[in-house]
């Protein structure tokens, strides 16, 4: 956190004073007078320095397209047609949990007899943490961007005239209220009691900033159609974008994937006569590798990358998706 | 975003120190006053040394909240809820206690470890009029935050009594509150109450 200060002047003796973010107290190196930030509803509101160029933000962008699933040949026949900066305003908060949650696990364990035995483990945990919680303060529109991942920098609002600045669109209490939430579920999921018979959490606001932060959008072409990436005008990483998937890759996904598939299956089918359970273990394997080749190749004609509202889901995301169901139906069939 | 100079909002004169802190001490006309707003004075208390304690002195802020209680129902397995059945007046479950909470910037076990101590074994002292010269550890905490902590405080009272807490229904209320600084000394083990 103390990465982040804005330089102002003493108001007693004049001398430059620097002010760590989020705080409002702080002594003049002077003349040791105490001073106190007056904010917006103890809002600070700081910019990031830019400290990327024109060439720096295409650089990246190029360099984004030669990675990953994307078109073999975009690097070769993508053309940039337009890069410029902006500012985007995001809310940043510190929250602190603080309380306990009290309840009970069931643990399973079978004995040699087979005969399967519950044991009730009660829990009390304790949780007294910070978090940091971000996200964007206007309409990001199709830009990919809902939240900062880059929290130290220089700070200045020098470029503040130079670069457009989208305005700040969203209350001050509403991101408050998100941040709580934020903490409050990251709080539940740390204390990691599964059935909860008494909650008390408390959640304490610590310090809010308005953070104005450089982003280069980078617009190009690929065989007649536009895609977009956005530079991080800090750090100079390529924080999302779309750009055109590869046929090839596509083709291999959806050959190879339904080959395994079926193959899984047919091995589970032929080993039934082995054992009952082997033929579902196989069928099942079977089906969800198809369900993941089918997930790559319906989405693969485009790579997306950022926290787009309907991005679609990745071969990961699909796996964990997949791994929450059978969680479910183990609950459910328990 | 706009900075002032503070000022003592007793008699107006400006407030130095050589550490930030939430409080700040007029050491002219002796009063602590806090900035939420606008300048809101405290009542506060300085408690004196014992005459052995030897080492770096130093005054650690807490906030002592004078709070009442109601258990409307209680569950634990393998123990029973103890501490708060000592300061329990009525057998309706209510009672009365002071809970202390470090006002300083301590890490999460240090703060737990004195917030436990001085409630459940409430500090007895002489008071002082002034720090005499004697460093005070900055408050990092306001009133508001130290609210919101009394109940977790009465919480881990509890929870880390033997048996695993399972269900405690109760109502907490602060009905009053203030500011008191304990004398500690500093040592190569770390902070030692010297009262």
């Amino acid at each position: 956190m103390a990465d982040i200060s804005v330089g102002l002047n003493c108001p007693a003796c004049g001398g430059a004073v620097s002010v760590v973010e989020g705080e409002s107290t702080l002594l003049c190196p002077y003349c040791d007078s105490t001073l106190f930030i007056e904010g917006d509803q103890g809002v600070t509101t700081i910019a990031f320095r830019n400290k990327v160029n024109r060439e720096g933000a295409m650089k990246a962008s190029r360099l984004w397209w030669s990675r990953g699933w994307k078109a073999r040949d975009l690097k070769r026949v993508g053309r940039t047609i337009e890069v410029y900066p902006i500012y985007l305003p995001f809310w940043r908060a510190m929250t602190r949990v603080a309380g306990w949650i009290c309840g009970y696990e069931i643990r399973r364990h079978t004995d040699s007899k087979g005969r399967v035995h519950e044991q009730k483990v009660p829990k009390e945990v304790m949780v007294l943490n910070d978090y940091r919680f971000s996200e964007i303060a206007t309409d990001p529109g199709d830009l990919g961007i809902r939240s900062l991942r880059n929290f130290s920098g220089e700070t200045s609002f020098a470029d503040f005239d130079m670069i457009p600045t989208f305005e700040a669109t969203t209350s001050r209490d509403d991101a408050v209220a998100r941040a709580k939430s934020d903490a409050q579920s990251r709080a539940r999921s740390s204390a990691k009691v599964s059935r909860v018979t008494m909650e008390r959490l408390h959640v304490l606001p610590r310090r809010l900033s308005m953070v104005y932060y450089p982003v280069w959008v980078v617009r190009y072409t690929y065989r007649d159609r536009m895609y977009m990436t956005t530079v991080d005008g800090v750090t100079g990483q390529v924080l999302s974008g779309r750009a055109p998937g590869d046929p090839l890759f596509q083709s291999l996904a959806i050959t190879a994937g339904t080959s395994v598939g079926g193959l899984a299956a047919a091995v589970g089918i032929i080993m039934s006569s082995v054992a009952a359970e082997l033929m579902i273990v196989g069928l099942l394997a079977g089906g969800i590798i198809l369900y993941i080749t089918y997930r790559f190749f319906r989405h693969g004609s485009e790579i997306v990358e950022g926290e787009f509202k309907n991005k679609p889901a990745s071969v990961s995301q699909t796996i964990k998706e997949l791994q929450s169901a059978a969680r479910t139906l183990q609950e459910a069939y328990r | 975003m706009r900075i002032v100079q503070v000022k003592c909002p007793s008699c107006n004169s400006p407030i130095y120190s050589k550490q930030r802190d939430q409080l700040f001490y007029c050491d002219k006309c002796n009063v602590l006053h806090t900035r939420n707003g606008g300048a809101e004075k405290l009542d506060f208390e300085i408690a004196e040394f014992s005459g052995s304690s030897s080492g770096e002195r130093v005054f650690v802020p807490f906030w002592r909240l004078y709070c009442s209680f109601i258990i409307r129902s209680k569950s634990v397995e393998g123990g029973h809820v103890f501490r708060l059945m000592s300061w329990m007046k009525d057998e309706d479950g209510s009672g009365t206690l002071f809970i202390h909470i470090p006002a300083a910037d301590f890490d999460p076990s240090t703060f737990k470890r004195l917030a436990i101590d001085y409630t459940v074994s409430s500090p007895k002292y002489r008071s002082r009029l002034d720090f005499g010269g004697v460093r005070r550890m900055p408050a990092m905490m306001s009133r508001e935050e130290a609210v919101e902590l009394a109940d977790f405080v009465v919480v881990t009272m509890e929870a880390e009594k033997p048996g695993v807490l399972q269900r405690l229904d109760y109502s907490l209320t602060v009905n009053g509150s203030k500011v008191v600084y304990l004398p500690f000394v500093m040592g190569q083990s770390g902070l030692t109450p010297a009262l």
